[in-house]
């Protein structure tokens, strides 16, 4: 198979991966539910993945590091940390419905959602737009760092800026850049909140996830035992236990391990490279071509390993079948960001969706850009 | 000599002042106290020897990692706090 669907979950994995969730399956119990060897070891694991991650994006405090099920709960405990009843919050035009669901269900208690919409592929018009939509008065923002359609790279780090300068506290959402996209925390001034999944770009296993929490307010979204202050009723004060409630992920969070330390090694910005070049071969394939319209930024300077082609003949659920059905994986759809398709102006047709991994070859996207031509020419 | 146990307010916390002893040669390990030493339930602490005592709190203060409750472990079992 040719897979070309990695912004939603990378499904070759390093070897080191598949190895540690083996071993983790047979020799590691709970940590923090008793002494033995079995929850020491399951308790190295979580440290030692709390440090790596703390590692690649440059946090001090590996306690700060706290381990979710995916991005979206991540993006739940976040926005209910931050969000209050009453409150408007300032989102960008290209937000996941991870992003836009949790805060439309809080309507009822009175948030309002104020939507930055920029042009695809111009951070300037994004930073304009924020600013506009901050100016008008907002109690806390949240913004994708990488448009999981597009895989246009917002400036975040910009749009963080803004946020300081309004005094309004920032929550990122990392799903699609955690590992493709450099990025610092200590560059950021007002980012309370990171939300990533582990099972994309980090290359570990579905099941997993990181919340980075720069800030000082986190609620927890789940209540239960933590191995530790029992006899207190309240979840406790201190991070990551007051996010961490019940059993972890030990197995999925030894791949998670290995993935990142994959990451590292290779070098994220060396991995956006990598992407980059698939993207614009693929890119470069369907320029001018009568049957599909390219969504992608001019030199590919704000561009991940995402692209969205959108067929003129034919509907983008048809060619993905088609390709499916030769043995090549892509998406087609709105993939659960219908914001970002209006943003775009293209919620009425969706688009089709190809996105690479470090694993990904040259060969495979010629492959895939010819079979996709000769869906176009039946 | 008696043993030490610095209490930990988590897992976590535990097991990175384990770490940053080790590293500097110092033996530790992660214990369970017993519970009237917590007051809280369910804890952690770093066992130490005495010997270690004034060097690790050292160490932990410059790694970030201050400790707050210090109970030294008598010969007979018992448990007297030493002021950190």
């Amino acid at each position: 198979m040719i897979y070309l669907d990695s912004a939603a979950t990378t499904l070759q994995k390093p070897k080191a991966v598949r190895r540690a969730v083996a071993r983790a399956l047979g020799n590691a119990s709970s940590a923090g539910r008793g002494g033995h060897r079995g929850a020491s070891r399951a308790a190295d694991i979580l440290l030692d993945c709390r440090e790596a991650a703390a590692d690649l994006f440059h946090l001090d405090d590996p306690e700060r590091v706290c381990f979710t099920a995916n991005a979206t709960h991540g993006l739940n405990i976040a926005i209910r940390s931050l969000v209050k009843p009453g409150m408007r919050v300032v989102i960008s035009g290209y937000e996941h419905n991870a992003v836009y669901r949790p805060l439309a269900a809080m309507a009822p208690e009175g948030v309002e959602i104020t939507v930055a919409k920029g042009e695809p592929f111009s951070p300037e018009s994004m930073v304009y737009a924020f600013e506009q939509a901050l100016i008008g008065g907002a109690s806390a923002a949240v913004c994708t760092h990488v448009s999981n359609v597009f895989g246009y790279i917002l400036p975040i780090e910009r749009i963080d800026g803004l946020c300081a300068k309004y005094g309004v506290p920032l929550i990122i959402d990392a799903a699609q850049s955690a590992g493709c996209v450099p990025l610092d925390v200590k560059q950021l001034k007002a980012t309370e909140f990171i939300a990533m999944p582990g099972h994309k770009g980090l290359y570990g296993p579905q099941g997993t996830g990181l919340l980075l929490c720069l800030g000082e307010h986190p609620s927890p979204l789940l209540y239960g035992g933590t191995g530790a202050d029992s006899m207190a009723s309240g979840m406790p004060d201190y991070l990551p236990d007051r996010l961490e409630a019940g059993t972890h992920n030990i197995h999925g969070i030894a791949g998670l391990l290995e993935g990142i330390r994959y990451v590292k090694k290779t070098g994220v910005q060396e991995i956006l490279e990598h992407h980059r070049l698939l993207v614009a071969e693929a890119a470069a394939e369907f320029y001018g071509h009568p049957h599909f319209r390219v969504h992608a930024a001019e030199w590919f300077f704000c561009q991940s390993g995402v692209l969205s082609i959108r067929p003129t003949k034919g509907t983008a659920e048809e060619a993905a079948d088609y390709l499916a059905g030769r043995g090549v994986a892509v998406r087609a759809g709105l993939h659960c960001a219908p914001l970002a398709h209006e943003t775009a102006g293209t919620a009425e047709t969706g688009t089709l969706r190809m996105s690479v991994s470090t694993f990904t070859e040259s060969w495979e996207i010629r492959t895939f850009a010819g079979m996709l031509k000769a869906y176009a020419g039946k | 000599m008696a043993n030490c146990y610095i209490m930990s307010r988590s897992l976590t916390n535990a097991q990175r002042s384990v770490r940053v002893l080790q590293h500097y040669g110092i033996l530790s390990h992660m214990v369970r106290p017993p519970q009237h030493l917590t007051g809280r339930g369910c804890g952690y602490a770093v066992r130490i020897h005495e010997r270690d005592l004034g060097n690790a709190l050292r160490l932990l203060d410059d790694n970030g990692l201050p400790a707050k409750k210090v109970h030294r472990v008598g010969a007979d079992g018992s448990y007297t706090e030493v002021k950190v």
